[in-house]
C-alpha cells in the first residue's frame, strides 16, 4: 500500500479480511510472514511496542462504533491523547480535537454521552477519534455496516475526504460494494490469500456500478 | 418449572467462583451468628447450673446489705414468718488456710478460701451436698468440716486430715477435721473450688460476729412465695436486705454477660449484613449476565414469576448450602470463642451447645437473607421485556433507587432475626438490679439504632459518590488516565458501587466501633482508679479490717510510707424516689459506697469535684452526715448539691447531706460508689472495717519502702497491688474481649473483600469490549491492569474514610451506653483507624488483582468481537 491510499479489503465472511486488518493495526500477530509499515516490521513487536504502535500510527473504526459509553464526545475522541498522557484541553491536542470535530461537524455535541447521539453521529465520533492523532494509517472495519443508506453515505465521504484532502491512508473492510467503491484500490481476500486486485483509481464520483460488475465476475 | 430449574443450577454452575464465593460470604456470616447462639447458649446453660448449684432447692433468699449481717433476732424473725417451711442461715467469709506444719512459708499469700458456716441440719434440706466420700456435717459437730473435692486436690487433703483457718485475732486459727469431701468445686461459683463448709455456730466464732450474710427459705405448701415476700416486708423492720429467687441470680449472672452476647450477635448481623451485599450482588450480576438467555425464555413464553423463581431457587440453593456450611463452621467458631473467653470468668463454660434451635434458627436466618437479598434482582429479572432483552444483550444498569430499596427489605429481616435471639433483659432481677443499676439491661434499641446508621450510611453512599470518588482518587492522580477512567468506571453503576463499597464500610465501621470501644475502656481503666484512689499501690485484705486495729499504723510507721489511707467498700439501702404515673414514688435500691478519710483525699488532691468545694466537702465527709455522689449517679437520680440522700437502714431513714458531686468515683462491683466518711459507715450502715488501704510513697522511697511494706503487710495477711498492674489486669481481660469481637468483625471485612472481588470480576467482564477498543487505541496493557487496580483503591479509600467515620460514631454511642456506667470519654482510637483504613485499602486492592490481571491479559480482538 502506498501512502495516501485509500484500499478496501473485500470477500465472503471468514476469508481473512478483518484478521488482515488486525494484523496492520497491531492487534494480533501473524503465524506467518511479516507486516511492514513506515518501513518497519510490526509483526512480532512487545506487547508495549505494538500498543506504541497502535498509539501513534493507526487508528481504528469498528462497525459497533465502540465509544466509551461514560466519556461525552470530547472525552471519547481526545481519548488518544489523554491515554499518551497529554492533557486535551491544551496546545496542539485541543486544536487537533477542534479541527476534527469540525470537520466531521461535532460542534456543538462535545458534552453529550455517545447515548445521547444518533448511530451516524456516533460512527462520526469514533471517526473522529481515529483520525485525531493523525495516524499514518486508518483502519475501518466495516464502519457503515450497522448504518442505514443515507448515515453510511456521510461516513464514506467523509473518509474519502480524509484521503483525498488530508491525505490519510485507509484501509477499509467491507462486504458492501458501494462503500468499496469509494477506495482507490479493491483487494478480494479468499482463504486468508489475495485472489485478486480491482484497479478503480481516484475518483470523484463513487459509482459502485462497474466494481459490482467485476465482482460478479468473481462470483461476490 | 422443574425443567427449567436444571437452567438455575446451569447458572450456577457457569459461574461456579462467583457461585462458590456467595456461599463463603453467606456461609461465614451465618457462623459468626451460629458461634454466638450457640456462645450464648452454652453461657445461659452454664449460668443457669451455677444458679442451681448455689441456690439448690431455696424458694427464696434473703441477704444481709450490711456487713455486720442479718442479726440473731432477725434470722428468728425470718424462720418464724408464716410460710416459711425450712429456713437455713449461713455465714460466708473469705480467709486463709493457716501453714500447716511441713508447708515452708511463702512471701506470697496462697489464694484465699471461702468459708461457709451452714445449719448442719437445716442446710441438707434446701442444698443437695453430694460427697465423695466421708459424711455431712451433724448437729453436733464443732470442729468438723467439710471441704471440695477441688481445695482437696490443691492442697493435698482427705478425710481424717486436720485443716487451720485463720480467724480474728482475737479468735486466732482454729482446727478443723475433715469428715467429709463434697464432689467437684461445690455450690459457689465466685469461691473458684476452694470452699470449706463448718458448723454456723463455729463460723460466728472464728470471724468475731453474731450475724448471717443470708438465710435460704423453703416455701411451705399452699404458700406462694410473693405472699412470703409480702410477709418478710411486714416482718423486718430493724435490718436492711435484699431478696432473690434462684432466677434473680440467674439473671443477674446473666446481665453480667449480657453486654458481650449483644456485641457478639452485632458483629453476627453485621457479618450477615455483609454477606447480603455479596448475595444481592451475584444475584444482580447474574440477572445482568442473562438478560439474553432471560429475553428467550421470556420470548419463548416463560411467564414473569417463572423467571423470578428460577432466580429465587438460584438463591435458596446458594442460601441452603452456604447456611449449612455456616453451621459447620460455626460449631468450630463458638468452640474457639468459648475458649477463648472460658478462663477469664468464674463460670465453668462447657463444649458449645447445638441444639436444634439454634440449628435452625442459623439455617432459617441464613436462607430468608439470601432470599431476602435475591428478591430485587428476582424482580427486576422478571420484569425484563423480552424484545429489549433480545436486543441489547448483557447489561449492568439498572435503576439506582430500586436497587437501594431491598436494603430495608434485607434490615428488616435482620431486625426481625436480631428481635427473636437478643438476649433479654430480666424484669425481675430485683436485688440491685433497680432504677440505678448499671449493666442492668441490654436493650435491643442501642443495637437497631447502630445497625440503623450503619444501613443510613449506606443509603447515602451513591448521593455522596461522586465528590467521595473525586477524593478518594487525588492519591492516584499521578496515574492521570487510569484514575479518570477509573472513577468513570465507578460511576457507571453508582447503586452497584455504593453497595459493594457499602458492605466494607459497614465491616470496618464496626472495627473501628470496636478500637474506639475498646480504647476508651481501657483508658478509663487506668484514669479512673488514677483518679480516685489515693495511692500508687493497694493492700487488700480479704475481710474487713477494723479500723480499730493497730494494722494501720504499725503499716504506717513503715519508713519512706507517706500515708496510708483505708478504704471500706459495702452496699447501702438507697430510698429512690421516681416518678410513676406523675406521683412521686419511693423504692429501696441497692447502692455501692465507700468509706474513706476525707483528710486523706484531701491531702492527696485525689477527686474531680464538679460541684462542692473539695476542702469544705472533705472535712464535711470525715465530720459525719455527709454524702460525696458520683457525677453519673446524680445524673440518673437528679442528686444536686445540698440535697439529701435517705437511706432505710433502720425502722426510720437516715439521711446524709449531698456536699460534693465528683466527676468519678471509686469503682465497685457494678457500679461507681457513694463516698460516706468512716464515722457514717460504722455507726449508720454497720460497716466493720477496710477492705484496703490505699498507699501513697514518700518520693524517691518507693522502691525500698514497698519491699518492706509488702513483706510486712504479707504477714497481716494483706495482698499487695500496684494500681498500674490492677488497671492492667482490667484492661487485659477487656483487651481479650474486644480483641475476640475484632477478629469476628474482620470476617466481616473479608466477606466485603469477597464482594469486590465479584464486583471488579464483573466490572471487568462487562467492560471487555471498551477494555479492548482502549486496548486498541493505544492503552498498555499494564495501564488497563492499573486501571483496575486504581478503582480498587479509590474504592478502598472510600469504604474505609467512610467506614472510619462511621465507625467513630458507631464507637461513640457504643460508649455513651456501655454499662460500665464510669462515664467514658470519647476519644478517637488512631491506631485503629490507621489501621481500618489500611486494610480497607489492602483489601480492597488485593480482590481486585485477579480481575486487574484478565483485564489486561486478555486478547484485544476477542475483546473487541465480544457481545
Amino acid at each position: 500500500m502506498r501512502r495516501g491510499e485509500f484500499v478496501a479489503l473485500m470477500g465472503p465472511s471468514g476469508s481473512g479480511k478483518s484478521t488482515l486488518l488486525q494484523l496492520l493495526g497491531g492487534l494480533d500477530r501473524p503465524t506467518g510472514g511479516d507486516v511492514i509499515l513506515d518501513g518497519e516490521v510490526v509483526s512480532h513487536l512487545s506487547d508495549t511496542d505494538a500498543t506504541r504502535l497502535r498509539r501513534e500510527k493507526t487508528g481504528f473504526v469498528f462497525q459497533f462504533f465502540n465509544l466509551i459509553p461514560l466519556l461525552d464526545v470530547y472525552e471519547n475522541v481526545a481519548l488518544p491523547f489523554t491515554i499518551a498522557g497529554e492533557d486535551p484541553r491544551r496546545g496542539d491536542a485541543a486544536a487537533r480535537i477542534r479541527d476534527v470535530l469540525e470537520i466531521l461537524d461535532l460542534v456543538g455535541r462535545e458534552h453529550n454521552r455517545p447515548d445521547q447521539l444518533s448511530a451516524g453521529e456516533q460512527q462520526r465520533v469514533a471517526l473522529a477519534r481515529a483520525l485525531v492523532g493523525r495516524p499514518a494509517i486508518l483502519l475501518a472495519d466495516e464502519p457503515t455496516g450497522n448504518l442505514d443508506y443515507a448515515t453510511g453515505g456521510e461516513i464514506l465521504d467523509e473518509l474519502w475526504r480524509s484521503c483525498d484532502q488530508r491525505g490519510q491512508t485507509i484501509v477499509l473492510v467491507t462486504h458492501d460494494a458501494r462503500a468499496a467503491a469509494y477506495a482507490d484500490r479493491v483487494l478480494v481476500v479468499g482463504d486468508g490469500r489475495i485472489r485478486d486486485e480491482i484497479e478503480l483509481g481516484r475518483r470523484t464520483t463513487h459509482e459502485a456500478g462497474p466494481l459490482i460488475a467485476r465482482l460478479a465476475q468473481l462470483g461476490l | 418449572m422443574r425443567r427449567l430449574s436444571s437452567l438455575a443450577w446451569r447458572t450456577l454452575g457457569a459461574r461456579k467462583v462467583r457461585s462458590f464465593l456467595s456461599m463463603a460470604g453467606i456461609a461465614l456470616g451465618v457462623a459468626v451468628l451460629f458461634a454466638s447462639l450457640s456462645a450464648g447458649a452454652t453461657m445461659d446453660a452454664a449460668v443457669e447450673k451455677a444458679a442451681a448449684d448455689e441456690m439448690g432447692h431455696t424458694d427464696l433468699r434473703v441477704q444481709a446489705l450490711e456487713e455486720s449481717g442479718l442479726s440473731r433476732d432477725t434470722v428468728n424473725v425470718i424462720a418464724g414468718a408464716a410460710g416459711v417451711s425450712v429456713a437455713a442461715p449461713a455465714l460466708e467469709r473469705k480467709t486463709y488456710l493457716s501453714a500447716r506444719a511441713n508447708q515452708t512459708p511463702s512471701a506470697k499469700l496462697p489464694p484465699p478460701v471461702t468459708v461457709l458456716g451452714i445449719d448442719p441440719v437445716k442446710e441438707p434440706q434446701l442444698h443437695d451436698m453430694p460427697l465423695a466420700s466421708g459424711r455431712l456435717l451433724t448437729a453436733g459437730d464443732v470442729s468438723s468440716a467439710l471441704i471440695t473435692q477441688t481445695l482437696g486436690d490443691q492442697e493435698g487433703l482427705r478425710i481424717g486430715d486436720s485443716i487451720s483457718l485463720n480467724g480474728t485475732v482475737a479468735a486466732g486459727p482454729q482446727a478443723y477435721q475433715i469428715v467429709g469431701i463434697v464432689i467437684g468445686d461445690g455450690p459457689l461459683p465466685e469461691a473458684e473450688g476452694r470452699l470449706v463448709f463448718i458448723p454456723l455456730g463455729s463460723a460466728q466464732t472464728l470471724f468475731g460476729t453474731t450475724g448471717v450474710t443470708r438465710v435460704d427459705l423453703g416455701v411451705a405448701s399452699g404458700v406462694s412465695v410473693d405472699e412470703l415476700i409480702g410477709q418478710l416486708d411486714v416482718s423486718i423492720k430493724t435490718e436492711p436486705y435484699l431478696l432473690s429467687r434462684t432466677e434473680d441470680l440467674a439473671a443477674s449472672l446473666r446481665a453480667e454477660m449480657a453486654d458481650f452476647r449483644s456485641a457478639l450477635l452485632l458483629v453476627a448481623a453485621v457479618v450477615l449484613f455483609a454477606g447480603a451485599f455479596l448475595i444481592f450482588n451475584t444475584m444482580s450480576m447474574t440477572v445482568a449476565e442473562r438478560t439474553r438467555d432471560v429475553g428467550l425464555l421470556r420470548a419463548a413464553g416463560t411467564t414473569r414469576s417463572q423467571v423470578m423463581g428460577l432466580v429465587l431457587l438460584q438463591a435458596l440453593a446458594l442460601g441452603l448450602i452456604g447456611s449449612a456450611a455456616g453451621v459447620v463452621l460455626g460449631v468450630a467458631l463458638a468452640a474457639l470463642t468459648l475458649s477463648w473467653i472460658g478462663s477469664s470468668g468464674p463460670i465453668a463454660l462447657a463444649a458449645p451447645a447445638v441444639s436444634a434451635g439454634s440449628v435452625a434458627m442459623a439455617l432459617l436466618v441464613g436462607v430468608a437473607l439470601t432470599i431476602a437479598a435475591s428478591l430485587e434482582p428476582a424482580w427486576r429479572a422478571g420484569r425484563i421485556p423480552p424484545v429489549e432483552a433480545l436486543r441489547r444483550g448483557p447489561s449492568g444498569t439498572s435503576a439506582g433507587a430500586a436497587r437501594l430499596r431491598w436494603l430495608v427489605v434485607v434490615f428488616g429481616v435482620l431486625a426481625v432475626a436480631a428481635l427473636a435471639v437478643w438476649p433479654q433483659a430480666d424484669s425481675t432481677d430485683s436485688a440491685g438490679a433497680g432504677p440505678l443499676a448499671a449493666g442492668a439491661s441490654s436493650p435491643t434499641g442501642g443495637p437497631l439504632v447502630v445497625y440503623g446508621l450503619l444501613l443510613v450510611a449506606v443509603l447515602l453512599l451513591p448521593r455522596l459518590l461522586g465528590p467521595l470518588l473525586r477524593i478518594a482518587g487525588l492519591p492516584f492522580r499521578i496515574f492521570r488516565n487510569e484514575e479518570r477512567l477509573a472513577r468513570s468506571s465507578l460511576s457507571r453503576d453508582r447503586s452497584r458501587t455504593a453497595l459493594t463499597v457499602g458492605a466494607l464500610v459497614v465491616a470496618l465501621a464496626m472495627v473501628v466501633a470496636l478500637g474506639t470501644a475498646a480504647q476508651d475502656v481501657r483508658k478509663i481503666g487506668s484514669s479512673w482508679l488514677a483518679e480516685t484512689i489515693p495511692g500508687s499501690e493497694l493492700l487488700t485484705s480479704i475481710r474487713p479490717v477494723s479500723t480499730t486495729d493497730p494494722i494501720r499504723d504499725q503499716l504506717a510507721a513503715t519508713p519512706g510510707v507517706k500515708s496510708l489511707s483505708p478504704i471500706g467498700l459495702f452496699g447501702v439501702p438507697y430510698v429512690f424516689t421516681s416518678q410513676k404515673d406523675g406521683k412521686p414514688e419511693k423504692s429501696v435500691v441497692r447502692q455501692e459506697a465507700a468509706a474513706i478519710v476525707g483528710h486523706d483525699y484531701l491531702v492527696d488532691g485525689r477527686l474531680d469535684f464538679l460541684a462542692g468545694d473539695p476542702a469544705s466537702a472533705l472535712g464535711a465527709l470525715d465530720s459525719g452526715g455527709a454524702v460525696i455522689v458520683p457525677k453519673s449517679l446524680a445524673d440518673q437520680a437528679g442528686i444536686g448539691l445540698g440535697d439529701s440522700m435517705q437511706f432505710a437502714t433502720g425502722p426510720s431513714l437516715m439521711q446524709l447531706r449531698v456536699v460534693g458531686i465528683v466527676a468519678h468515683s471509686i469503682p465497685a462491683e457494678a457500679q461507681e460508689a457513694i463516698l460516706v466518711g468512716w464515722s457514717d459507715a460504722l455507726t449508720q450502715f454497720g460497716v466493720t472495717g477496710a477492705d484496703f488501704y490505699a498507699v501513697r510513697y514518700v518520693a524517691g522511697q518507693e522502691s525500698t519502702a514497698r519491699t518492706a511494706l509488702d513483706s510486712e503487710a504479707a504477714s497481716y495477711a494483706l495482698e499487695p497491688d500496684d494500681l498500674d498492674r490492677v488497671s492492667g489486669t482490667v484492661g487485659d481481660a477487656l483487651d481479650r474481649v474486644f480483641k475476640l469481637l475484632d477478629a469476628l468483625a474482620l470476617i466481616a471485612v473479608f466477606v466485603a473483600g469477597l464482594g469486590m472481588f465479584n464486583t471488579f470480576s464483573m466490572s471487568v467482564l462487562e467492560r471487555v469490549r471498551e477494555i479492548g477498543v482502549l486496548r486498541a487505541t493505544g492503552m498498555t496493557s499494564r495501564q488497563v491492569w492499573g486501571m483496575v487496580v486504581i478503582e480498587a483503591g479509590v474504592l478502598g479509600i472510600i469504604g474505609a474514610v467512610v467506614g472510619a467515620v462511621v465507625g467513630l460514631i458507631v464507637g461513640a454511642l457504643l460508649v455513651s451506653w456501655s454499662s460500665w456506667g464510669f462515664g467514658l470519654v470519647f476519644d478517637p482510637p488512631w491506631l485503629s483507624i490507621g489501621l481500618a483504613v489500611c486494610f480497607g485499602v489492602l483489601i480492597s486492592i488485593t480482590a481486585s488483582v485477579y480481575p486487574a490481571g484478565l483485564a489486561s491479559r486478555g486478547s484485544i480482538v476477542r475483546a473487541l468481537q465480544h457481545e
